[in-house]
């Protein structure tokens, strides 16, 4: 202990170790008391009690479980009306979010997903995933009010079927929302990942303060989300914003659109690794990514030229909609004002200048994780309020 | 990253290892490099493990040359390939449950100055490794008996990273683990690669493979049948070639 303890020191202790338990909560999504003392380093009776006041003050929840065949108390941070799911399945990578309705996120997972991935096994690692990690923060799929999963293709709302045949191979016919809504036992609501990251910025992050906006992701494939008055909008079969897909070679390779020289054809994960296998061999986006933040000059070109080359696809989508930012999110955008800058360039140099707002090209606030984040928020505004006597039961019952 | 030219981290060429009557590997060629994740996939008896258990000194070759960064060496022992900064997390995992996680990570290779052991750094050392790992083991004092099969693994693979290691021989790292835990262990594997490391990923999960590997060798009856580059091949191509409907003649090999 410091010799400068003060009169202060007790109140401002007992706070600081509140803060330290719940952040451990929070990073761990459920922990028994015990593990709390262990990984905070405090003792169990101060554990115990700063986990009472917590209760009390409705920030923690607690359980009662076994570990290792005793008996414990399970500490989760407290849900408002219950759960909601969010889950990216991305081209390479699939993202699950548990969170509630004061969009906290409770638990958090990521999982590596191999090219062209099948829709019936990836499917069944979501409901596997989703099952695993309720259990973890001590819930149970009667908690979950909605799950909302993004999915690298255009959607069609009405439906949850994926609206342009052939961009995920073996995903045509397959209704995605049933489908997953009957392997994790709740209602699924089913969107294109750049629109669920458009939602997630204009809500949570970047564009918050604006009532026009664009979401341009540039990941394996490139898409953008628009907001238009406040609103995401989708377009009549969920195809608007679909920019990836928006001619720029006529003489270009046949995209899996089954069009010619699209954007995705010539700034898509597979061109721009296809660019550098000659130098560099078999290299991951992620590699790319991070060489270019590193300086590699034939990374950092590549990833520069793409940002023009999108750039330019994008001015022409801000020429027609007008938005007051474009958001840029996705593993591209990862490297910074490598990507940013020729981006910017490229849409500023082709859009009229206005005199009442010069248009902001800004990374995204919630980086990788906005179209996760835009699951979670889709699951909770397609899902009814539950009456509160909903959580009394589920409290009388704990 | 896996760059063209340079000698390869682990370069293993025509490897034989005969079992009595059995021929477990006939001239089998293998080749790890840094910053690249390896997968090595066959049906059961193909002779993945015994190919996993020279690296990690455990079996040594009736035939064949191995090299280290081209130096040709012999890895004679487990502790010669501990040396050669080799580590391997087998199949049984090998942990002392009645010790912690730290006390695991450090076994055998206790941290000491004077003659007594440094507690407090090797309890350091282990927060930075399994914060490197992204791992969700809450405290490095829990004894290994409290700990999940998850969390057992993650303990397992952290304990390679003692040693600054950098080949990693990962022997079905994610067989009878939960859907949350054998995600944990893919992402540490990224994280493996994203460290520089050269990884073997011995599988029988074509998803986790394709989703994290560089390069799929497949062993076929002791003898390779084919190289795969993973970025490239569907599962219906690896399929073929490890229940032998394709069949690569030596020689033909495509290098990925």
């Amino acid at each position: 202990m410091s010799n400068k303890a003060t009169a202060g020191s007790q109140s401002s202790l007992r706070e600081a170790n509140r803060t330290l338990v719940l952040h451990t909560v929070q990073r761990w999504g459920g922990l028994t008391q015990v593990e709390l003392a262990a990984a905070t380093g405090l003792s169990t009776a101060t554990v115990s009690n700063i986990v009472r006041e917590m209760y009390a003050a409705g920030l923690v929840d607690t359980a009662v479980t076994t570990r290792s065949g005793r008996r414990a108390q399970l500490v989760t941070l407290a849900r408002r009306l219950g759960l909601a799911v969010g889950v990216h399945l991305g081209s390479r990578h699939l993202r699950i979010v548990l969170g509630d309705f004061g969009h906290s996120v409770i638990a958090e997972q990521s999982l590596p997903l191999p090219r062209d991935h099948r829709m019936d096994a990836s499917l069944d690692r979501v409901a596997l995933l989703v099952a695993d990690m309720l259990e973890r923060v001590g819930a149970s799929v009667t908690d979950v009010v909605g799950v909302g999963i993004g999915v690298p293709a255009p959607v069609d709302a009405a439906t949850g079927m994926i609206s342009v045949g052939g961009v995920m191979r073996g995903w045509d016919d397959t209704h995605l929302g049933q489908t997953l809504a009957k392997r994790v036992g709740c209602p699924v609501a089913v969107d294109n990942e750049a629109n669920l990251g458009a939602l997630a910025e204009s809500t949570l992050g970047a564009s918050r303060n604006h009532r026009d906006s664009a979401f341009v992701l540039a990941s394996h494939a490139i898409g953008a989300g628009l907001v238009i008055d406040g609103k995401p909008h989708r377009g009549y079969a969920g195809l608007a914003g679909e920019i990836g897909h928006v001619q720029v070679d006529p003489q270009g390779l046949i995209c899996s659109c089954g069009n010619r020289g699209c954007l995705d054809t010539i700034v898509g994960a597979d061109a721009l690794l296809e660019a550098v296998r000659p130098i560099r061999g078999a290299l991951s986006l992620r590699d790319v990514v991070l060489l270019a933040k590193e300086g590699d000059q034939g990374c950092s070109r590549l990833v520069a030229d793409a940002g023009a080359q999108i750039g330019a696809v994008v001015a022409n989508l801000c020429m027609v909609m007008n938005p007051e930012v474009v958001v840029v999110g996705g593993e591209l955008a990862e490297s910074g004002d490598v990507f940013l800058g020729p981006m910017r360039t490229a849409i500023t140099r082709r859009m009229v200048v206005n005199r009442i707002a010069p248009l902001e090209v800004v990374p995204a606030a919630l980086g990788t994780r906005a179209e996760v984040m835009g699951a979670l928020l889709l699951a909770l505004q397609a899902a009814e309020v539950p009456a509160m006597g909903d959580v009394d039961n589920e409290e009388s019952a704990s | 990253m896996n760059e063209r030219g340079g000698a390869p981290l682990l370069s293993m060429r025509q490897i034989s290892k005969r079992f009595g009557a059995v021929e477990a590997l006939s001239g089998v060629d293998f080749e790890v490099r840094a910053h690249e994740v390896v997968a090595l996939v066959g049906d059961n008896g193909a002779g993945k493990s015994t190919l996993a258990r020279m690296v990690s000194g455990v079996l040594q070759p009736d035939a064949g040359i191995i090299e280290i960064e081209g130096q040709q060496v012999s890895i004679s022992s487990p502790s010669v390939a501990h040396e050669m900064r080799i580590a391997t997390v087998f199949q049984d995992l090998a942990l002392a449950d009645n010790l912690d996680v730290t006390a695991n990570l450090f076994l055998g290779h206790e941290l000491r100055e004077n003659g007594m052991l440094q507690d407090g750094r090797m309890e350091q050392i282990t927060r930075d490794v399994l914060a490197k790992l992204a791992s969700r083991i809450p405290s490095v004092r829990t004894p290994l008996s409290a700990l999940s099969a998850g969390q057992r693994q993650s303990v397992a693979i952290a304990r390679t990273l003692i040693g600054d290691p950098r080949l990693v021989v990962l022997d079905e790292p994610t067989a009878a683990l939960s859907a949350v835990q054998t995600a944990e262990v893919l992402t540490h594997i990224e994280r493996l690669r994203d460290l520089g490391l050269g990884v073997i990923l011995i599988s029988h999960n074509m998803t986790d493979v394709r989703a994290v590997s560089d390069r799929i060798e497949v062993l076929r009856h002791g003898r390779n049948n084919g190289s795969f580059d993973a970025s490239r091949t569907s599962f219906e191509e690896i399929l073929a070639a490890i229940t032998g409907a394709t069949h690569v003649e030596p020689g033909l090999r495509s290098v990925g």
